[in-house]
């Protein structure tokens, strides 16, 4: 039991911390804003070099072979450099190849990705926007070695610079999940404005053809891996949300100390002072729940109450946070040539995906209250396996 | 980074609940609330047979004073062993703790010959101090101070008051501050001492609290049924009483106070509703329309149930850091406004899920869980004052943590 970082993953941050500061300026956040692709390719090569995308990807493939903690600290650090690289969705992504594809797709995939010259994404939600058992319209038959996707989805990550992208379909009895090239002919997008203004897109499938053996796992039987890719998808966002929420209140505390009123800084005012030592302590509370989330992952633990306890509790309390930083800045964090909105806006939105406090709290209520034992904090609470749509129709019938 | 236990110490806590469960018993805990076996009552803090005999049981096992010093009678043990016994031990309604922040101060800054009378005897608990910080106009202001310890020639003469003098009846000896150079600044002229409560001219009256009219059932948080003023009236102590050196008695007890804002006792007491609550609406499931199944309170349990994970978190963080030998900068306070705020949060959720039966105290026919959600209420909001209130850890959060300045006390045009 030491919750601290060890000093070789304080290491990892601080080069990923440095390396951000060197080349992701904000200039660079701004024109990434109004690019149509929104990434910029150099950087996303000087990454690899790194080895961020293949931190926690197999050595069989190029990768590191590291803990999920470690992928943490460097989204934290993209997080808080706002950097525009698709790292998140392809990285996410990749563990699910490399966890449950086939031999062959893990060769077709992950050394590209490793390398720096291949980014993916997933598209699973469609229009009811849910998290947990969205209703799943789009289909995927099977037509000889071939199977015909059709349907749309919607907030999908980073589809224009998307080479390939994990789509779940209904395939009569259940579920599954599909490999798909962007490029594939009847795919075509529709750029979504969010207050991120980062690229997520309406995503069609018109008699889109790929082969069966695009398909990554069991036929039917994609819920699973389906959830454990969102959990990770959610404690990995968590992470990124928190890197760029302790930046905007750096950057709040710091204007605190400068900007002065009635003949001294505004920082000296308790109302203030006490303001920054919440959003501290709120920062650090989603940090501890994260870390956690994540170290239970590389054990092989169940986490599917903790990812839910660190992504309801950081939605809420990282939105304060940002709020709070724009009142203390009062005017200039409105405008739009200062830089502060970059990391307000982001965090407002990532607090909006993959799960709102509400249905992150409703799994955790569900754990707690609806399965048997009493409950002792601290000691493991009974798994709850997500009811899949199927079960919850069978139960409503 | 590691949230997991050892497979020793996962052994560790197997064997402390086993000893719970063989000693623990409910006549053992009717003796610790006061009830004797011949029926007759004691007041509550001292200990009768019983709870001597599973203290003496405890002491042999080498759970108490796990952290201290063999040479003083310890264990020389890690504080994370300290922590995962009395955990337990708390859980089961049995405090093993040294009872504040003396006897890490006695350890701290004590003479050799102190150390050697004291930290025995507090382990094997037949020393046990009360604390006299706050005077009726020294509170969280405590530098403002105003009980005298006048230096004579072979000791001192105090004279003043003490409030909230908690224990004060029961305990053997007050640690006390009091100020020894009234020209010197604030925080320079004060200075520590280690006074047996039997020394002439020492009266103890008693100040009765809200929680306890009925009495508050064990369990209920801070729950002191009586706290006390204490009177200084020309009392002459020897020079062996001060503790550590004359006028530096301010930074031994503020690094003592430190330590003690943090552990398995501070955490529990703002976490244990939490648990109850959701314990009592699994057991209470009459139905469509119980409690357990309303989506409000669904959601306001597992907001609860999460901010109480972060009460526990920040616990293992404070652990760490004195694991590593390292110091907090503001990561003690950040753990004294969270865990004491998140436990007046959930005392006050919880009596709108219960509703009209939330107002049962514990004499209270129909009470619920003996009252304890009730008296609750009268008294949670204790912990986010005392040992330094939520405000004074946010200002030293502030400045300490993250630089912030003071405040200019007169402002001048610019």
């Amino acid at each position: 039991m030491d919750v601290l970082l060890t000093e070789e993953q304080d290491m990892i941050r601080t080069a990923a911390r440095e390396f951000l500061e060197g080349e992701c300026t904000t200039k660079l956040v701004r024109d990434m804003e109004a690019d149509p692709v929104g990434y910029p390719p150099g950087l996303w090569k000087k990454a690899a070099e790194l080895g961020w995308q293949g931190m926690c990807l197999p050595e069989d493939y190029g990768g590191s072979g590291l803990p999920l903690v470690y992928l943490g600290l460097v989204l934290q650090e993209v997080g808080r450099a706002v950097a525009p690289l698709p790292l998140h969705s392809t990285t996410v992504a990749a563990l699910t190849i490399a966890r449950d594809g086939t031999e062959a797709q893990r060769q077709a995939i992950l050394p590209a990705v490793v390398r720096g010259e291949m980014v993916l994404t997933w598209a699973i939600t469609e229009r009811d926007g849910r998290h947990f058992n969205p209703a799943i319209e789009t289909t995927a038959v099977v037509e000889g070695d071939e199977v015909v996707i059709n349907g749309t989805k919607l907030f999908v990550d980073n589809f224009p610079a998307a080479d390939h992208c994990l789509v779940a379909c209904r395939t009569g009895e259940g579920l599954s999940l599909f490999l798909v090239d962007t490029r594939s002919p009847g795919i075509s997008q529709r750029s979504l404005v969010t207050t991120a203004k980062d690229r997520q897109s309406e995503v069609i499938f018109k008699d889109v053809r790929v082969p069966v053996a695009s398909r990554i796992g069991p036929l039917n039987e994609a819920g699973p891996i389906i959830e454990v890719m969102l959990d990770r998808a959610s404690v990995l966002l968590c992470a990124q949300m928190l890197g760029a929420t302790r930046k905007d209140a750096e950057m709040a505390i710091d204007y605190a100390k400068m900007r002065e009123a009635f003949g001294q800084p505004i920082g000296a005012f308790q109302s203030v002072q006490h303001m920054c030592a919440d959003m501290i302590i709120w920062i650090d509370g989603g940090e501890l729940l994260t870390y956690e989330a994540l170290w239970r992952m590389d054990q092989g633990l169940p986490h599917s109450v903790e990812v839910s306890q660190a992504k309801a509790f950081c939605n809420d309390r990282c939105e304060a946070v940002v709020r709070n930083a724009q009142i203390i800045h009062g005017g200039i964090g409105f405008m739009m040539e200062f830089d502060l909105h970059l990391w307000f806006r982001r965090v407002s939105s990532w607090t909006m995906r993959l799960g709102t406090s509400y249905e992150h709290r409703a799994r955790i209520a569900k754990a707690l209250i609806d399965l048997p034992g009493r409950v002792i904090l601290g000691r493991p609470v009974p798994v709850v396996m997500e009811e899949t749509r199927e079960e919850e129709l069978r139960r409503s019938a | 980074m590691d949230f997991g236990y050892t497979p020793d110490q996962e052994a560790l806590r197997r064997e402390v609940l086993d000893f719970i469960e063989a000693n623990v018993t409910p006549e053992v805990l009717a003796e610790r609330d006061g009830k004797d076996a011949d029926g007759s009552t004691r007041p509550r803090g001292r200990a009768g047979p019983r709870m001597k005999e599973l203290y003496d049981k405890i002491h042999r096992r080498g759970w108490l004073g796990i952290t201290y010093p063999k040479e003083y009678g310890g264990q020389g043990g890690d504080r994370l062993t300290q922590f995962i016994v009395e955990e337990e031990f708390l859980r089961a309604g049995i405090n093993i703790g040294l009872g504040g922040s003396g006897a890490p101060a006695v350890l701290a800054a004590g003479t050799e010959e102190q150390k050697r009378y004291f930290i025995p005897r507090l382990i094997r608990r037949e020393i046990s101090f009360c604390l006299g910080f706050t005077e009726p106009h020294a509170g969280a202001d405590l530098a403002a101070l105003r009980c005298r310890a006048t230096p004579t020639q072979d000791g001192y003469i105090i004279n003043g008051q003490k409030m909230y003098t908690t224990s004060a009846h029961s305990a053997t000896h007050i640690y006390l501050m009091a100020r020894t150079d009234p020209e010197a600044p604030r925080h320079d002229g004060i200075s520590i001492f280690l006074i047996p409560m039997d020394t002439p001219g020492i009266t103890v009256r008693p100040l009765w609290t809200i929680q306890n009219n009925p009495e508050a059932p064990h369990g209920t948080t801070y729950g002191e049924a009586r706290t006390n003023e204490t009177f200084f009236d020309d009392v002459r102590i020897p020079k062996s009483a001060l503790l550590g050196e004359e006028n530096k008695g301010w930074g031994i007890g503020a690094a003592a106070l430190n330590l003690d804002r943090v552990g398995a006792s501070r955490y529990l007491i703002s976490i244990r509703r939490d648990e109850d609550i959701v314990n009592w609406l699994k057991e209470n499931r009459d139905g469509p329309d119980a409690p357990a199944e309303n989506a409000a309170i669904r959601d306001k349990v597992a907001e609860l149930w999460i901010e109480a994970q972060v009460c526990r978190l920040m616990t293992l963080r404070s652990m760490s850091i004195v694991q590593r030998g390292g110091r907090f900068t503001y990561e003690g306070s950040a753990e004294k406004v969270w865990a004491p705020e998140h436990g007046v949060k959930t005392t006050e959720a919880i009596t709108q899920m219960l509703g009209p039966y939330g107002q049962l105290l514990s004499s209270s026919p129909h009470a619920v869980e003996e009252g304890v959600f009730a008296h609750n209420v009268m008294g949670a909001f204790q912990s986010g004052i005392n040992h330094g209130s939520v405000q004074i850890m946010r200002d030293q959060i502030a400045r300490r943590g993250l630089g912030l300045p003071s405040q200019r006390r007169s402002r001048k045009p610019a």
